[in-house]
């Protein structure tokens, strides 16, 4: 396997009124050909902005001021407008969370879904509506042809993100990213969407970016797994290594089995209170600190690297702590549920 | 036939099924609307009075009948004479052309003015942007009427010498008709107030239409910006901004009549509704006659023109064409 998409310290913040909010700070992480990777996180740790800064769809405010974005080499934060489009949904294709606002109301389905082809692909509007039709076929429509020429509205919300997932895919790209593309989905749709995505990457062999707060879905469907906290990557894991053997406080809190302060287990990160810090400065302290009941003295001094962690069963095993949580006790002292 | 063929005519039969139908739904949904479709009775009715007033009057709109001034309906005069014996039903007709021709003259000034002055600052954000917003809120912290009032006091002298000066130089007749200054000064004024509105309703909508997820999902799609503009932003603005137009429409009639009232509205021989309903006012007691023509025109116009924007935007909406 070959690297598809290469992240290197990839740095955004946003120009707020009193200065800035830092939400990718130095996110590093590949994605190999056909491969499939889970991102996970609260909201608000920097998922959506740090996928919207691979292919520069960030909102004005934004600015990416470090990094590489390397496509089989290519560099995409060096790439002019005009050649990054031919990447949006040529190389690079997205489904946002919302499928009932990501359609275009006052458009019909066939319009919207030639557009990329004859965009994109240099298609007539006539095979680019015969390709639309075949597309919508793919993704489980059935009677393509006739529902090409309905309006958004005619459309569930299951149904909708079906095209958004057609028109993505479309083109043929090498990356597909979906942002929480169930979140606001039943959880019956839920699952069909998520079966649909991985049938048509085993089909098309398309390398996934699958973004959710959800660790159930990532373990039916990913390869790896990176976990995010404010605008860090604090654990990077093979699926497996990641269930097994979680490393980092914030990965079992998710899993909501990280012990609290209190010393019951079971109880869930979210119930220890808090939530991710916006940053308005890059930290010299784990920023997770706040809410960790491992948190010792240097976890407020000096923010821990992404590392090898000890014993990994898997070289692409990193977590960022400075602690071995297998080994140590919750400290007494931890700030946790007392800040 | 080949398969192209068949694919070609497929394509077009889909392409005209889709217009054909946005347009039916459309119309029907419009129709659906009993508002609306009262509504465009009296509007239509306007627009056609307007164009063909002078040659349905009994009278013409100066023509006076010094036996019976003043005199109340009747079947002579429909609805009574005023002061100089004019015909009032005549009058109200023509006044029909002073109210749409000042419903479509101010109303297409401010919406170029608002729709280039929103534009930039929806897109170019930053200074422009707050230039903009200021201005807007300049100009509507100003009341209305005294904005008006002031334009036509301290610019009314100097454009008239103004005038006078280039008739003298040039010798054309155009710079001896006064009536210019006043039709500049009061579409000038409806303009200059009405502007702000379409500027803020259009810079609102690039804003909102902007950060909507299908431009998001668009954008993710590689289109270019211009696409995104026709196919997204403008179709989803129009809504709006026919609302805001069809209103506008209104209120533009509705203020030149407020000028008129004040004394300073549009001084042409052809009489206006505002006028009328300015003199009607000053016995009303006596000759409730005078007042209550232009004023039920006025009113029935307006709402008119209120309800055809609901209708219209709910018609051309499809996000409530429910499903
Ligand atoms: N327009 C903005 N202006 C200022 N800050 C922003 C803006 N958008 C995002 N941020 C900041 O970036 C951080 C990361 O946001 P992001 O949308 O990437 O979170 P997320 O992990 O995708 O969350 P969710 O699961 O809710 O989608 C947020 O905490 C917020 O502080
Ligand atoms: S570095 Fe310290 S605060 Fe941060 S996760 Fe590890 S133990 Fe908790
Ligand atoms: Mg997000």
């Amino acid at each position: 396997m070959s690297v598809l998409l290469d992240v290197q310290e990839l740095q955004t913040r946003f120009k707020v009124r009193k200065g800035y909010v830092y939400a990718v700070n130095g996110v590093s992480f590949t994605l190999e050909e056909g491969e499939t990777l889970a991102v996970v996180g609260e909201s608000g740790c920097g998922k959506s902005v740090t996928m919207l800064s691979l292919v520069r769809l960030l909102p004005p405010a934004a600015s990416i001021e470090n990094g590489q974005v390397l496509l089989r080499g290519e560099d995409l934060l060096q790439l002019d407008l005009r050649q990054l489009r031919d990447v949006r949904g040529g190389q690079i294709g997205m489904i946002f969370q919302d499928p009932m606002t990501s359609l275009n109301p006052f458009i019909n389905i066939g319009t919207q879904m030639a557009e990329p082809l004859i965009y994109h692909r240099g298609m007539s509007k006539s095979e680019a509506l015969a390709r639309s039709a075949e597309l919508l076929e793919m993704v489980g429509i059935p009677d393509g042809e006739a529902r090409l020429r309905e309006y958004p509205h005619q459309f569930s919300g299951g149904m909708r993100q079906r095209v958004m997932i057609a028109m993505s895919m479309s083109c043929e790209p090498a990356v597909l990213i979906a942002d929480e593309p169930t979140t606001a989905l039943d959880v019956t749709i839920q699952a069909q969407i998520v079966e649909l995505v991985k049938a048509l990457r085993d089909r098309s062999g398309v390398a996934v970016i699958w973004i959710t707060h959800d660790l159930s879905v990532v373990a039916g469907i990913a390869d790896r797994v990176i976990v995010m906290y404010a605008g860090y990557i604090v654990e990077e894991a093979p699926v497996d290594a990641l269930f097994e053997d979680p490393r980092h406080p914030y990965t079992v809190g998710l899993m909501g089995a990280l012990p609290s302060l209190e010393g019951e287990t079971g109880t869930r990160l979210t119930t220890i209170g808090g939530s991710p810090p916006d940053l308005e400065d890059l930290p010299d302290y784990c920023p997770f600190h706040t809410r960790c009941p491992y948190a010792f003295d240097r976890c407020r001094t000096e923010n821990p690297m992404l590392e090898l962690v000890a014993d990994a069963s898997d070289r692409g095993h990193r977590a960022a702590c400075w602690v071995d949580i297998r080994e140590v006790e919750v400290q007494s002292n931890g700030a946790g549920a007392s800040s | 036939m080949t398969t192209q063929e068949i694919t070609a005519t497929s394509d077009i039969e889909i392409a005209e099924a889709s217009r054909t139908n946005l347009w039916r739904d459309a119309v029907a949904r419009l129709a659906a609307n009993r508002l609306a479709l009262v509504a465009i009775l009296p509007i239509v009715l306007l627009f056609f009075i307007a164009a063909f007033g002078p040659y349905l009057t009994p009278y013409d709109f100066l023509a006076q009948d010094f036996t019976a001034r003043l005199a109340s309906p009747s079947s002579e005069h429909w609805l009574g004479t005023d002061e100089l014996g004019r015909d009032v039903f005549s009058r109200i007709l023509y006044g029909a052309r002073t109210a749409v021709s000042v419903g479509l003259v101010s109303t297409a000034i401010s919406l170029i003015v608002g729709l280039v002055m929103g534009s930039l600052a929806g897109y170019l954000g930053g200074r422009v942007d707050m230039l903009v917003v200021w201005l807007t809120d300049v100009t509507r912290s100003m009341p209305a009427l005294l904005l008006a009032i002031v334009i036509n006091l301290t610019l009314k002298v100097p454009l008239e010498a103004w005038m006078e000066q280039m008739y003298l130089a040039t010798k054309n007749t155009f710079f001896r008709q006064t009536m210019w200054v006043d039709l500049v000064l009061v579409f000038g004024a409806l303009a200059l107030i009405q502007w702000p509105g379409y500027a803020r309703l259009i810079r609102g909508q690039i804003l909102s239409i902007r950060s909507r997820n299908y431009v998001l999902a668009a954008r993710a799609l590689g289109m270019p910006t211009g696409r995104i503009l026709t196919r997204y932003v403008i179709p989803n603005a129009m809504g709006p901004l026919i609302v805001a137009v069809s209103a506008g429409m209104g209120g533009a009639m509705v203020l030149e009549s407020a000028f008129s009232f004040l004394g300073v509205g549009v001084q042409l021989p052809i009489p206006s509704w505002g006028k009328m309903i300015s003199d009607g006012l000053r016995m009303w007691q006596t000759h409730p006659h005078l007042l209550v023509g232009p004023a039920v025109m006025m009113a029935v116009i307006t709402v008119s023109f209120a309800w055809l924007g609901d209708g219209l935007n709910d018609a051309l909406n499809p996000r409530q064409w429910g499903g």
